[in-house]
């Protein structure tokens, strides 16, 4: 039971320069970027199978999480 | 020249005369263009003391040498003069197609002076310049003038043009371009309106002359090459700026009933996926842009159609009002638009004045019985015309907060959220001190533009204060204006994260001039500090005090929300400008220091 974590941008610094991780199911979003040590206020956008979502999403089996950092804004 | 129009159209309205002279190349080669060649010709030729709303103020509407080219979002277009909002520097940035045109009519700055004996607007076909009667026009709302003129005009000729909000003296009043895109802040609207300036309209068909052909090819396919491949290019367009309203109010940053606090009970109802289901119908861009941002929008309830909300217009007419429907929000937004005045200003005066009848210090007297509590959305619907036609409250309002505190008072002015003058766009800034203090110095007032820095502050500690935030905020106000003096859109770099360095050699291809972000940061820098002096030549005593935030962010900590109970102190924020003051070579007072002038080329300017 696992799920894709896709980290864009300046986040992949926090994933040891990866694009992607293999992540457990049955957290939260937000958990399992604290998991990372991926501070959750960094992160402006969740998508989940390519649809936003919360980062109280609960994340199940052969999800592909996707995060984004705001980086500079408008 | 290559990489410019050429010429500078000079327009006299008070005398009709229409001139063009060649655009300086020492001009090009120390202030480049945009907002440099906007700040020069404001401070060189507006005479001090000059009457914002008087024949001697000069609104001058400037490309880049980047604007019109093949490079992505190279539609940026600058209008400076004496704000009639601050008193001080305006300078607002338009996106759109309007720049392109200026330069294919083979112009760099078009500088309107003096004031028209009656409606006109200004018409540009190539070298055909006329100033033509806009008295049909006048009175009518901005889109629809744009219409009007399209329709009469053709496809191809851009406008930009005012509604009443101008006509009427808002302070500010904004200029509407392409449906929706607005140079929005400072009251560049209100001095093209005091001048008898409905609209602009432009078509050219010249080329632009570029130094090495070969070269900008390549250079300008590197860069629309790496804003394609960019992964972040696909959830930008989806949402735009509105991708933010979520995060803010997450970490307290969103804009609350006049940011007494960051976080809104009712902002899920405002996030950026909600408002693409509910109302948005495509998405939109700026000319030569390969990650359209803007999003087209249509209300079921209102029927009515409008570009946007854009993240600001969210936070300053949706949560900072207490307003939670993103229908509401784009309805305000389009009256806002159409009657021509500036939605983060709009947004501004009215939370103010909602915070003023909830205190009591505003009663329904004073309001023309609106029941000015937060969240009424009627009330806001009635406040915008007012506003544009000066009519009750709308007259009070019309003046900018700084003013209408000042002209209430009762203790107003502790809760006037502005800086300079000019309403804070919309960050909630009680805890985040690097955003802070780019509000506290942006040279036009209170306006994100200059420097985004609070994602630094979530980075790095939003609380610390010490030299390498303010160092961040100086840096961020060298690189962002600097898009808006080469005439292209900052966003690909920003938001799809593209290498800085791809934009150097499409500038030496184009212009046939090297210059690396090192000099390009020279020319930030010179023209921060020529700003600077123009706030000190115009605004008697002006200094330290002008760059104080308001009261609410050191002394009134949020009561709810993720920032309940944070503030910066009093004693943080003086530290933050102690540093920000030595860090710029300014002396204690803010005032640019004499060696500091003499090394940035500007001392024979400002002597």
């Amino acid at each position: 039971m696992s799920a894709r974590l896709h980290a864009l941008g300046i986040l992949k610094a926090y994933l040891g320069g990866k694009n992607e991780v293999v992540v457990e199911t049955g957290n939260t979003v937000r958990e399992t970027i604290r998991a990372l040590d991926i501070p959750p206020e960094i992160v402006a956008l969740v998508l989940v199978n390519d649809t936003p979502q919360s980062k109280e999403y609960r994340v199940q089996d052969g999800d592909v999480v996707t995060l984004m950092a705001v980086v500079g804004g408008g | 020249m290559n990489g410019y129009g050429g010429n500078i159209l000079r327009v006299n309205l008070t005398t009709g005369k229409i001139a063009k002279e060649p655009t300086p190349p020492e001009l090009a080669r120390d202030f480049l263009g945009g907002r440099g060649f906007g700040a020069y010709f404001l401070f060189q030729e507006v005479p001090q003391g000059a009457d914002p709303l008087g024949p001697e103020n000069k609104l001058i509407i400037s490309s880049g040498p980047l604007s019109g080219l093949l490079i992505p979002g190279a539609g940026k277009c600058d209008f400076a003069c004496k704000s009639p909002l601050t008193g001080g520097y305006a300078g607002a940035s338009l996106g759109g197609h309007l720049t392109a045109e200026i330069k294919y009519a083979g112009l760099d700055s078009i500088i309107l002076e003096g004031i028209s004996p009656k409606p006109v607007y200004l018409f540009i076909d190539d070298d055909r310049i006329e100033l033509r009667d806009a008295a049909s026009l006048w009175g009518k709302g901005a889109i629809t003038v744009e219409k009007a003129l399209k329709d009469q005009l053709g496809e191809e000729f851009q406008i930009a043009c005012v509604g009443p909000g101008a006509e009427n003296g808002v302070r500010y009043a904004h200029i509407n371009h392409d449906y929706g895109r607005q140079a929005g802040r400072g009251g560049v609207g209100t001095v093209m309106g005091a001048k008898k300036v409905k609209a602009l309209a432009i078509r050219g068909t010249r080329a632009i002359p570029v130094a090495d052909l070969d070269a900008y090819r390549r250079a300008a396919r590197n860069l629309y090459d790496a804003c394609k491949q960019s992964e972040l290019l696909k959830p930008w367009q989806n949402l735009g700026t509105t991708m933010v309203v979520s995060w803010c109010d997450e970490v307290g940053a969103l804009p609350t009933r006049n940011f007494s606090a960051g976080s809104f009970e009712g902002g899920k109802t405002l996030y950026g996926p909600v408002m693409r289901e509910q109302i948005v119908v495509t998405d939109k861009g700026c000319f030569g842009c390969p990650s359209p941002c803007g999003k087209y929008s249509r209300t079921k309830r209102y029927g009515t159609n409008v570009e946007g909300p854009e993240y600001e217009t969210i936070g300053m007419i949706g949560s900072n009002l207490g307003i939670a429907n993103i229908e509401d929000v784009a309805q305000i937004n389009f009256l806002c638009d159409e009657w021509g005045v500036d939605t983060i200003s709009a947004g501004g005066a009215i939370a103010w004045a909602m915070e003023c009848y909830e205190k009591g210090i505003l009663t329904k007297a004073e309001t023309g019985g609106l029941d000015l509590k937060f969240g009424n959305v009627e009330a806001v619907l009635t406040l915008i015309p007012q506003i544009a036609k000066r009519e009750g409250l709308g007259a009070l309002l019309a003046e900018g907060t700084r003013r209408a505190a000042r002209a209430l008072g009762k203790g107003s002015e502790k809760f006037a959220i502005e800086v300079k003058g000019m309403e804070q766009s919309a960050y909630a800034t009680h805890s985040a001190t690097a955003m802070l203090l780019a509000y506290m110095t942006a040279d036009v007032g209170a306006h994100h533009n200059r420097a985004w820095a609070i994602t630094y502050d979530l980075q790095v500690g939003r609380e610390l204060v010490n030299a390498d935030k303010v160092a961040r905020v100086i840096w961020l106000q060298h690189i962002r204006p600097m898009f808006d003096t080469l005439g292209a859109c900052r966003l690909q770099w920003v938001e799809l994260n593209i290498d800085l360095e791809l934009y150097p050699p499409a500038l030496a291809a184009i212009t046939g001039v090297e210059r690396s972000w090192r000099d390009l940061e020279l020319v930030s820098e010179r023209i921060w500090n020529l700003t600077r002096m123009y706030w000190v030549r115009e605004v008697p005593g002006f200094g330290r005090a002008w760059d104080m935030p308001p009261q609410r962010f050191y002394a009134e900590p949020p009561k709810t929300g993720v920032t309940a109970g944070k503030i910066t102190s009093l004693d943080d924020v003086n530290k933050l400008l102690d540093l920000y003051y030595e860090q710029r070579g300014w002396d204690a007072n803010g005032l640019p220091k004499p060696e500091t002038l003499k090394r940035l080329g500007l001392d024979k300017l400002v002597a």
